[in-house]
């Protein structure tokens, strides 16, 4: 496609002194502020923050799903004023149809971004995407006969099967248990590879930022939470997961990063005029209990 | 197994959950568990049930009302047998008026055949009932008599006692010419015992009279019974006696037969006629005699309302207006929940009209529906409903219609309000989805609005037709159009003992109705709702 015949264009999605906050104008507090960002095309794209920072926020603006109070968001040189099928959400709280079943709800979303497909490509289709989570004997169940996990995999499946030029993806596999986290990551950075896809990931797991990501750039605490300083992952790719814990550039970034958001954290909390209590460094000495109390039979009362 | 759960989640789905211990239990699901849940749920439900049957064969009796006792289960269950009795015997006729042929002639004969035995068990059983009243009568007798004959011999102890007293008095009386106000005062006193002596006589008098009166309030079983056998089969002879005639001369097929020979005679007298005969009169007999001719050969017996026929109506009517209900609340509903706007404009409507009862409804409507239908007779709905294939048959009249309106608008503000909260409640992330794919109005109307406020629209649907149901009895009964409610009336005019247990059997038909309505809509609720709870509703 063009992607093989141009090169990738500098700054493809871009945020510009973005503001958003909630509520009334009069005690409006921004939630984030002067957000300043640009992805290349075919970049990934990790951001890492604390829990309320606004990354589902800075998600919904790059989606459009939200407006900025303050200045731009654009893609491909053009502002976004509306969501669309191009950047496809995943969102944090899967947002499954209940009435629907999982070959449903990705149904729902490949018929209408694919007008033109027939009756048996589109269920080929779904098949496919379904078959990438491992979800094909579940295929025809509810939402709510799934497990967390299972529902979150529905939710990606849903958003890849768009096949969008970007994936917009909110802490998409933390429900997840470390195999099948391990078996998606891969999933999702082939996808990136092959099909050549710009990705936002958001994640709040230091691991899996430097394993996928290009960059990784920390979200300081909000309010008023802005991106900070990146860190570019030089790592060569493909990174092998097992060996990586051992590289100690990754060793040396993931410190720096981890050391970065302790920081970020403490600061925070000072601001906000907590004092940092500091816990005092011994280990309980002695934590069995004496042999009377061992002795008794504890009934359960609950 | 399988076949177990399946079972066991189909009486999940219907609200019959008390059925599932007996399930588990027949499968050898931990037995003594089962037993108790089937102890509690099923056994005591039905002592509890048995109690209230009980309770209420002593406590009716006590009551005594303008229409005789009031009815004991048991009268309840024979008036029971009295309705249905007539439903079947109606439709007997209906079905012999019809018959033609062979099939006529052999039903006739077996009629008369029962007509014969009828005669036999006829006069048995009044020789039985003579029997039980002479035996009853001696006990009757028996009873009452110590109580009688006390009541008597009171009576004529206390008329003799007064009739003496009388008369001491008058002499004392014809001796006071010249006594002195101190010997009158006296006499006084003794007129005041005297009074006062009457009233406790009469006392004494109505007690005995109320035991007298107790003593003759026993009832025989046996010539109840006796009674009863008599009243159904002289139901049945004057039943018979109908249909012989039915099935008979007055059959279509002798009515026709006979019509057609006239209209042959008549014809014929024409076409032969003399030059001097007044052909203009016979050519008219000929058309008169053909035109009855075909009104006989379509003629049907005149069948009256039974109540199984009533409440086919009265159902069909509930169903009329449940729909209209329906067609209008859920649109209206849907755009409430849509704009915030319309539904500022349609509040005020609901909060007025809401609490409005179906007896202030139902006059206004028939007035208007009436408006419509100067002559309902011919009018083109009246026409056309008559028309449809099952409808046809019940009688659609303006009556009808308004009841059906009436149930309407009184049923229809539960599914208004359920379906507008359910199209406001739709999930913002679920709205984001739908931004994302950017869905059109009318998909997001039906992919993702219209699936989240399903079950909620269906939990009005529930609600409402509860509503109609008790709206259209009470809305029957005021418009006298043909239903339970109708029957509720008839019977209340009639004031019988008999149409009083006949109304008891009414309650408990609306209430069953009213219950196997409501467990359908149960099923449907459930059948839409996507997180299928477990619970009893
Ligand atoms: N629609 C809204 N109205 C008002 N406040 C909002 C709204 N959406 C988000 N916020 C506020 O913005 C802040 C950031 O929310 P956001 O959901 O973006 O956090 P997050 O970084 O995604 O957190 P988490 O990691 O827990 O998902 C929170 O303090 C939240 O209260
Ligand atoms: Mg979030």
């Amino acid at each position: 496609m063009s992607t093989l015949d141009f090169p990738p264009r500098m700054s493809f999605l871009t945020l510009e002194n973005v503001a958003i906050g909630f509520g009334p104008e009069n005690q409006r507090v921004n939630v984030l502020e002067d957000v300043n960002l640009s992805v290349r095309e075919n970049e990934f794209v990790a951001v890492i923050g604390f829990s309320g920072a606004g990354k589902s926020t800075l998600v919904s603006l790059l989606a459009g799903l939200e407006r900025p109070t303050a200045g731009k968001v654009t893609m491909a040189g053009e502002e976004v004023v509306r969501p669309g099928p191009r950047r496809g959400v995943m969102f944090q709280s899967y947002s499954l149809l209940p009435w629907l079943s999982v070959a449903g709800n990705i149904e729902l979303a490949v018929k209408q971004v694919f007008p033109g497909k027939s009756k048996a490509e589109v269920k080929e289709h779904v098949e496919r995407y379904i078959e990438m989570v491992h979800l094909t004997p579940a295929k025809d169940k509810k939402p709510h006969e799934l497990s967390g996990g299972m529902r979150q995999r529905v939710s990606l499946a849903r958003t890849l099967s768009m096949q969008p030029e970007v994936l917009l993806l909110d802490e998409p596999l933390s429900a997840l248990d470390a195999l099948t986290r391990a078996v998606l990551q891969d999933e999702i950075l082939q996808i990136w590879e092959q099909e050549k896809k710009t990705v936002v990931l958001i994640t709040n797991d230091v691991d899996e930022a430097i394993l996928m990501a290009d960059r990784i750039i920390p979200l300081t605490m909000g309010p008023r939470a802005t991106l900070a300083e990146a860190f570019p992952v030089t790592l060569e790719r493909p990174r092998d997961r097992r060996t990586l814990t051992d590289n100690p550039d990754y060793q040396h970034l993931k410190t720096e990063i981890t050391s970065y958001l302790v920081r970020l954290n403490r600061e925070a909390r000072a601001a906000r005029g907590g004092s940092i209590i500091q816990m005092p460094d011994v280990a309980p000495r002695d934590f069995t209990p004496p042999s009377k109390i061992r002795g008794l039979k504890w009934k359960n009362t609950a | 197994m399988e076949f177990k759960y399946k079972i066991l989640k189909g009486i999940d789905i219907s609200g019959l959950n008390f059925l599932s211990p007996v399930v588990r239990l027949a499968t050898g699901e931990e037995p003594a568990k089962q037993l108790r849940e089937i102890g509690r749920f099923i056994v005591v439900p039905i002592i509890a049930f048995l109690a209230f049957l009980w309770l209420w064969s002593v406590v009716a009796p006590k009551h005594k009302t303008k229409a005789g006792e009031v009815p004991t289960p048991a009268v309840v269950w024979d008036a029971t047998g009295g309705i249905w009795r007539f439903h079947e015997y109606e439709t007997q006729k209906d079905q012999a008026y019809q018959l033609t042929g062979g099939t006529r002639l052999d039903t006739l004969g077996k009629a008369k055949a029962r007509m014969a035995e009828l005669d036999a068990l006829e006069a048995r059983a009044k020789e039985q009932l003579a029997a039980a009243e002479a035996s009853s009568k001696e006990k009757f007798d028996a009873r009452v008599a110590p109580s009688k004959k006390a009541y008597d011999d009171a009576r004529e102890a206390s008329k003799d006692a007064r009739r003496t007293r009388t008369e001491a008095l008058k002499a004392e009386a014809a001796q006071l010419a010249g006594a002195t106000p101190e010997q009158r005062e006296t006499f006084l006193n003794h007129l005041r015992d005297a009074d006062a002596a009457a009233e406790a006589e009469k006392k004494s008098l109505d007690g005995l009279k109320a035991a007298y009166a107790d003593a003759q309030t026993v009832t025989f079983p046996e010539t109840k019974d006796a009674r009863r056998t008599v009243t159904v089969l002289a139901e049945e002879r004057q039943f018979l006696v109908k249909y012989l005639d039915m099935l008979g001369d007055n059959s279509r097929e002798a009515k026709v037969a006979d019509a057609k020979a006239k209209a042959e005679e008549a014809r014929s007298a024409f076409l032969n006629a003399g030059p001097d005969e007044d052909l203009y009169k016979l050519g008219s007999t000929v058309l008169k005699r053909q035109e009855l001719l075909a009104t006989t050969a379509a003629s049907q017996y005149a069948k009256p309302w039974t109540l199984p026929k009533q409440i086919v109506r009265s159902l069909l009517c509930v169903f009329s207006g449940f729909l209209l209900a329906s067609f209008i609340a859920i649109p209206i509903g849907i755009l409430c929940g849509l704009s915030p706007t319309f539904m500022a404009a349609t509040t005020p409507f609901v909060a007025l009209f809401k609490p409005v009862s179906p007896l202030v409804w139902l006059p206004i409507i028939m007035i208007i529906v009436g408006g419509f239908m100067p002559d309902p007779e011919n009018h083109w709905l009246i026409v056309l409903l008559g028309k449809v294939p099952f409808l046809g048959n019940y009688k659609i009249d303006p009556m009808f219609l308004s009841s059906a309106i009436t149930v309407a608008l009184c049923s229809l503000w539960a599914t208004l309000v359920n379906t507008a909260l359910g199209v406001g409640s739709v999930d913002k992330d679920h709205m984001n989805v739908a931004r994302v794919l950017r869905l059109g109005f009318w998909s997001r109307l039906f992919k993702i609005v219209i699936p989240t406020a399903l079950p909620l629209i269906f939990a009005g649907l529930r609600i409402s037709l509860g509503v109609g149901w008790m709206v259209l009895v009470a809305a029957e009964i005021l418009s006298t159009s043909e239903g339970i409610g109708k029957f509720v009336n008839d019977m209340y005019t009639n004031g019988s003992s008999q149409s009083f247990a006949q109304m008891f059997v009414v309650v408990f038909i609306v209430g069953f109705i009213g219950m196997a309505l409501d467990r359908i809509m149960v099923v449907f609720q459930r059948l839409v709702s996507f997180e299928t709870a477990g619970s009893t509703l």
